[in-house]
């Protein structure tokens, strides 16, 4: 009994630690935009985006009840069993998450843990554990179709941001002033992640605390919610430290009527889903709004070969991390509590070897930016777009007075 | 496998976001080109920093406050329709303000 409480214990302090781990890797998603245009000091908009994460996380419940009571039948699965799945499910979405950080790679914290908690469930139980319909209806659908929505929804806000501001007399057009509209849109953003990304951890933990049996309702307790709470914030705290240097780099195409768009779309996308009970990637919907809104902008075009590099990361995440989760709970399977530990020793020596040689390169764009700023560089803007129907009717009539002056003048 | 899909979330989903994203961009954007026409078109510096790239330079900005002063005295419009124009500016940044805070209150209120 001992051994099981204390596997629980070690389990929720993992599942709090990938928490720390997916605010860490997700703050630039939320603040690249209003620093890449100078709406925010780096560490205002960093202490910003903690607070917001953690009043985000007590915002719905709706994806930790989609998490605890759905994917996995947990009354399949032996309660002395189940911690170690978990833990094991873990395991592949830090290892994925900190190798993916440390490499630049575009990936998802959400899919890397719900390839991990599938790879090890299949591996340790069976696939007749997991509800694949629940999976597929609200997991993998939600992540096609949300970058797309968003980036639609981008598109169409981005168009009307500059329709309305657009000036035909070369006057101050005061789109200066969506940097300061970008300060709530982010904070938006902010708020939003914690309302779907903390809730994966919540989650995750009422799911364990089900299945050993100490709790039975889907909803999660208080406690889970405010500890997922506090950490997701110092995780978006501490992981800003270590991006600011490099964070708008890769944007530096974005205009602040453009970001203050692409903000909004990515806030409401995540924050209707959430209220649905959609677990999405954060990271996806900010990234289909970055290219929705560069697509917005007159003179714009898709690079293609960008935008297949970032499609085939977050492809790539579910099975790569699911591989993970499958071979640490693999190890369970074989060795029993001696396979826990390996496990655990083996994460411990991923976890501090990756943050060591993190510590070792220099801090660049390859290695510290946001996958959201890389996907700046997926839409090339023309420097002088192509003029508006209107601004070519003007032209014809400029040019049209200024030949009949000359003919006058000539005269 | 049965697989059942609420095909309707997802519209739900589409429509809830697309709504709300052109009611806070559009109103803004439209209490923007109101405050521009009430003369006071907004000039803002980036923050300063160290690393991350500033968008305009204080010299930029300096211009800019400079030619949308000018643009304000060179107005055709009278002061009570310059004071409606930013009366109307002041209302669209509420609207964006209530739709934000409404679209909160309805996540809370379903929660």
């Amino acid at each position: 009994m001992e051994t099981a409480a204390l596997l629980v214990v070690l389990v929720i302090a993992l599942a709090l630690f990938f928490d720390f781990t997916n605010g860490f890797h997700d703050t630039a998603n939320a603040m690249a935009t209003p620093i890449a245009t100078g709406a925010l000091k780096p560490k205002v908009a960093v202490l910003l985006a903690a607070l917001l994460n953690l009043a985000g996380a007590f915002l719905s419940t709706e994806v930790a009840k989609t998490i605890s009571g759905g994917i996995i039948y947990e009354d399949q699965i032996s309660s002395s069993l189940f911690p170690a799945i978990i833990f094991a499910g873990l395991i592949g979405a830090i290892t994925w998450n900190m190798l993916t950080w440390l490499l630049g790679l575009p990936s998802s914290s959400s899919h890397a843990l719900f390839g991990g908690l599938i790879g090890a469930t299949i591996v340790g139980v069976g696939a007749m554990a997991i509800d694949f319909s629940v999976v597929f209806s609200k997991v993998v659908l939600p992540a096609v179709i949300a970058p797309l929505t968003a980036g639609i929804i981008a598109f169409t806000a981005t168009k009307l941001a500059y329709v309305i501001t657009r000036r035909y007399d070369g006057r101050p057009d005061g789109r200066d002033g969506f940097r300061v509209g970008q300060i709530f849109t982010s904070s938006l953003v902010a708020l939003a992640h914690g309302t779907n990304d903390a809730q994966k951890t919540m989650g995750v933990i009422t799911l364990l605390l089900i299945a050993v049996g100490w709790q039975t309702s889907p909803e999660p307790q208080l406690w889970v919610i405010f500890a997922c709470a506090i950490t997701i914030a110092l995780g978006t705290y501490t992981g800003g430290w270590r991006i600011i240097r490099t964070l708008g780099k890769g944007l530096t195409e974005v205009k602040p009527a453009q970001g203050f768009s692409a903000e909004a779309s990515t806030a409401a996308t995540i924050l209707s889903s959430s209220a649905l009970g959609f677990a999405l990637s954060t990271t996806q919907v900010a990234s289909g709004s970055v290219i929705g809104s560069g697509l917005g902008r007159r003179g714009s075009k898709v690079r293609w070969r960008t935008v297949g590099r970032i499609v085939i990361g977050w492809l790539l995440t579910l099975p790569a991390s699911g591989a993970v989760g499958a071979l640490a709970a693999l190890i369970v399977v074989w060795l029993g509590g001696w396979g826990i530990a390996i496990d655990a020793v083996l994460a411990v020596a991923v976890i501090v070897g990756l943050f060591l040689r993190s510590r070792r390169n220099e801090i660049n764009s390859a290695n510290a930016m946001s996958e959201v700023a890389d996907s700046g560089k997926a839409v090339k803007v023309t420097r002088n777009p192509p003029p508006t129907r209107r601004q070519r009717a003007i032209q014809r009539r400029q040019e049209r007075e200024q030949s009949r002056q000359e003919k006058g003048a000539s005269k | 496998m049965n697989l059942t899909i609420n095909w309707i979330s997802f519209v739900e989903v589409f429509v809830a976001a697309m709504l709300a994203s052109v009611v806070v961009v559009g109103f803004y954007a439209l209490g923007l080109r109101l405050l521009v026409r009430a003369g006071r078109a907004p000039v803002v510096g980036p923050a300063e920093f160290t690393d991350a790239i500033a968008v305009i330079t204080d010299k930029q900005r300096a211009r800019a406050a400079k030619a949308a002063a000018k643009a304000a005295r060179k107005s055709p419009l009278t002061d009570g329709q310059k004071r409606f124009a930013l009366v109307c500016a002041y209302a669209s940044f509420a609207v964006c303000g209530l739709a934000v805070l409404g679209g909160l209150l309805l996540i809370l209120f379903n929660h």
